[in-house]
């Protein structure tokens, strides 16, 4: 499953970052590596962007580049 | 102070120090900067990008230093012309800048492992380090304990602990650097395998030719780690042939070992960061919740977030719009003030023309704009520095991605509404170039406050006072009021497709990827809010404000030679000496004796037939400007452009009052006062000038305004680029004349043709 499919509140671990692009880059230096647990804490009003807790602080990501990370829950 | 005393002259002159400093977005990066260089830092820009640059002199303890503030960047891996700037800056190849001898790489001490990401790539620059763990108070405060010593043995490097915000450690911090000797080298970190350096060798050969100096190895280390990246593509148009092919097998050699870039980096990176750590910082457990999440659930919860984000940004709409109007009431009472101290001294001339029309007129017309800008960064500051600006973003990104925006660009969008030069300032939050240039560039289309003059002189003269709904016998939605809504928003409207044409077509390719931090809540620094405050509105007056200056001067010369003003002065000399006589009989008559009602009539007659002087004179005063003007430089290119405004249902005088109006829109209300013989000093509802425009005929006696001409004015007014300023800050925003050059063009052309549609489908109805 993709990072866009947990649910609030979930833990889930992070198995791969799909692609070489902008934003899969831009992901792995934000510190979203395989192997890293990452949790869902909300989503914005309108339901996207997503934020969420990894390595210790807060991240927000819209649903296509969650859409990027592949996990697993824990 | 860390400005230490003027040194003695015994003292002998060290070596100018060059130290540069570095971190991530929401660090403390600019309150350390401004603490370090205590506030005096020289604002310019850097040839050819958007990015400031902010040098600050300081000397400590009799060495002279340059503090370098490089923008706030998770990364060294540039993917813009704009963030290369940072890497070029610290490997020396930055022109206007020596390399630096040193680098401060500050670091949020609550979230060292994300910050070591960076701090792990300075560390190959082989440049000496010191590294600054902020805010330690409030990581102390959420549980991060860190043994900075431990860490420092463990690095070779020295750690500062600071509370930048407080300007705790910065003494500290300040023996650190200066125990740092020019031209020292670090160690590069070097933590990928051999088969990468072997590669990395390979590649520098290839780009080597006999002529020019080997490129760093960072630099060979970015051609080959970023996919995509700003080094590449430099490389694929400048470099020769067959260089790409390389790089491509160098990449596919290194998968295939097992060293797949660009996750290669991530991870090696990442993997040092946390087993150095380790042993060195204590973390609360993983999955605490803190209460800055608490305060999330509720500032970004569906209905509550929405309805707080709505009623504080209708609060800051208010303030920049309704705080500003007394402040700036003042700043024109004191030009008031300034020009009647002028017109005393100085009799009616040339040079007294030049200082009240032109001089005054220009400097008026940029410390105008302060007080919006003031008010609107102050809650800027606020915002940014309490951690809410990012929740904003958050909150608003799926809205502005409609329009092929983010959430970024709704604060700056918003301002514009007031004003759209302290929003375009406001783009400076978004990092991403081409969706910054997107946001600068649509700024202007939305109504700002100086477009309402325009908009009540012409609705109060041509749009009928209909009402079609009252509640107890009050109107409350009238046709004029429709007018008016609809020119306020014919902008935002025209906008959207402005936008989507800029991000789909000019800029297209560039993903902009909204990966954003949401920093912790915390209470926003009154020094560091006071400092973004001074430093803005000091960049506009100083950058910008020339420029608005200089344009006001062009216009006041326009409209003023080549005529004859001399019988002007004459009628202006005996407008004064009659205004004194009446001053002193109105004295007189005060004092006069109540028993000699003789000596009373008489000085009564003496009123009352100098007022109708006065009269006469001021009505030929205004004939006489009139004329003035329209035989100037400025009447002639109106009468020039007529032909060209003539499908706008316009005659020269618009046009004149269009060209007029090139500094700020508004002028158009006193141009057209002057030119109907109603003289400058008149405002938007006053029932002369509606008269005036009313009657307004063709030579062959036609009525020149009716409700198609009124609405093609007001459509083209509120699409048009007629703001000196909002050009002039354009300009500075972007360090280049090109931007400012497409805003004024697409900009004219949308009011040219909006104003000639709304003329000619109205006249169809007519």
């Amino acid at each position: 499953m993709t990072l866009n499919q947990i649910v609030k509140g979930q833990v889930a671990r992070i198995t791969q970052i799909n692609g070489e692009d902008a934003i899969s880059i831009r992901l792995m230096e934000m510190g979203l590596i395989d192997g890293e647990q990452i949790q869902l804490l909300g989503k914005a009003p309108l339901g996207d962007p997503l934020e969420f807790a990894v390595r210790g602080y807060r991240l927000s990501l819209r649903l296509n580049e969650a859409k990027c990370v592949e996990v697993e829950i824990v | 102070m860390i400005n230490t005393p003027a040194v003695p002259q015994t003292a002998v002159q060290q070596k100018k120090m060059t130290i540069a400093i570095i971190g991530n977005p929401n660090t403390g990066k600019s309150t350390l900067f401004n603490q370090l260089s205590g506030g005096h830092a020289h604002i310019g820009n850097f040839p050819g990008v958007t990015v400031e640059k902010k040098v600050g002199s300081v000397t400590w303890e009799g060495r002279p230093i340059d503090l370098v503030d490089l923008p706030g960047t998770y990364s060294l891996a540039p993917r813009s012309i704009d963030e290369m700037l940072a890497v070029d800056i610290l490997l020396g190849r930055q022109k206007s800048v020596p390399r630096p001898d040193a680098i401060i790489c500050i670091a949020d001490a609550s979230n060292l492992e994300r910050n070591f990401y960076l701090f792990s790539q300075i560390l190959d620059l082989s440049i000496p380090v010191v590294l600054v763990l902020n805010m330690c108070d409030l990581a102390r405060s959420r549980g991060v304990i860190i043994d900075s010593q431990a860490l420092s043995q463990k690095l070779n490097v020295p750690v500062i602990c600071t509370e930048a915000h407080h300007g705790k450690g910065l003494k500290e911090l300040k023996t650190a650097i200066l125990k740092i000797e020019a031209g020292a080298a670090h160690l590069p970190l070097a933590l990928f395998p051999n088969a990468f350096y072997s590669e990395r060798d390979l590649l520098r050969e290839k780009l080597q030719t006999p002529q020019e100096q080997a490129a760093p190895d960072f630099l060979v280390d970015r051609l080959l780690l970023d996919v995509g990246g700003y080094v590449e593509s430099y490389f694929e148009h400048h470099a020769k042939n067959g260089l790409m092919d390389h790089l491509h097998e160098a990449r596919s050699r290194l998968k295939a070992a097992g060293f797949a870039v660009p996750a290669m980096e991530a991870r090696l990176r990442y993997g040092w960061s946390r087993e150095l750590l380790r042993d060195v910082v204590q973390h609360p457990s993983d999955h605490r919740v803190t209460s800055s999440d608490k305060i999330d659930r509720w500032l970004t919860h569906r209905v509550f977030g929405f309805l707080f984000f709505f009623l504080l940004m209708f609060f800051v709409f208010q303030s920049v719009f309704t705080w500003a109007g007394p402040a700036m009431e003042l700043i024109e009472a004191g030009q008031g003030l300034v020009d009647a101290a002028v017109e005393s001294v100085i009799s009616p001339g040339p040079l007294r023309s030049l200082l009240v029309d032109g001089v005054s007129a220009g400097v008026g017309g940029v410390l105008i704009f302060l007080p919006q800008i003031v008010i609107l960064y102050f809650f800027i500051a606020v915002l940014e520095d309490s951690g809410y600006m990012a929740r904003a973003a958050f909150i608003m990104d799926r809205l502005m991605r409609s329009l092929g925006l983010s959430g970024k660009s709704f604060i700056p969008l918003m301002s514009s509404f007031a004003c759209a030069v302290p929003g375009i300032m406001a783009t400076r939050v978004i990092e991403n170039r081409h969706e910054r240039l997107t946001t600068i560039l649509v700024a202007p289309l939305m109504s700002c406050s100086a477009r309402w003059p325009v908009y009540t002189l012409f609705i109060a003269a041509f749009i009928p006072n209909i009402a079609y709904l009252s509640i107890a016998s009050s109107p409350v939605v009238t046709l004029q009021g429709m007018v008016l809504f609809a020119m306020s928003s014919i902008g935002a409207l025209i906008a959207i497709p402005v936008a989507w044409f800029l991000k789909r077509v000019c800029f297209k390719g560039d993903v902009a990827p909204f990966v954003m931090e949401l920093p912790g809540y915390k209470w926003p620094s009154p020094r560091n809010v006071i400092f973004r405050v001074y430093n803005r509105a000091k960049s506009f007056v100083v950058k910008a404000g020339t420029l608005i200056f200089m344009t006001s001067i062009l216009i006041w010369a326009a409209g003023y030679f080549p005529g004859d003003h001399s019988e002007q002065f004459q009628i202006q000399n005996r407008i004064e000496a009659n205004d004194a006589s009446l001053e002193s009989l109105n004295a007189q008559m005060a004092a006069a004796d109540e028993d000699a009602p003789a000596a009373l009539k008489e000085l009564q007659n003496q009123q009352e037939t100098l007022a109708a002087e006065q009269a006469v004179l001021n009505e030929k005063q205004n004939l006489v400007s009139s004329q003035l003007v329209e035989n100037s430089f400025l009447g002639m290119a109106g009468h020039w452009i007529e032909p060209v405004v003539k499908p706008l249902g316009w005659d020269w005088k618009i046009g004149v009052g269009v060209i007029a109006s090139f500094p700020a829109r508004e002028v158009i209300i006193s141009t057209l006062g002057t030119i109907y013989s109603l003289g400058g000093d008149i405002s938007e509802d006053d029932e002369g000038l509606i008269g005036s425009v009313r009657a307004a005929t063709w030579p062959d006696g036609r009525k020149v305004f009716n409700i198609p001409v009124a609405i093609s004015i007001m459509v083209f007014f509120a699409l048009c680029a007629q703001c000196a300023a909002t050009l002039m800050v354009i300009r500075r925003e972007t360090n280049s004349w090109f931007w400012p050059v497409v805003s004024f063009t697409y900009m004219t052309t949308l009011a040219y043709v909006g104003a000639f549609v709304s003329y000619q489908v109205g006249m169809l109805f007519i």
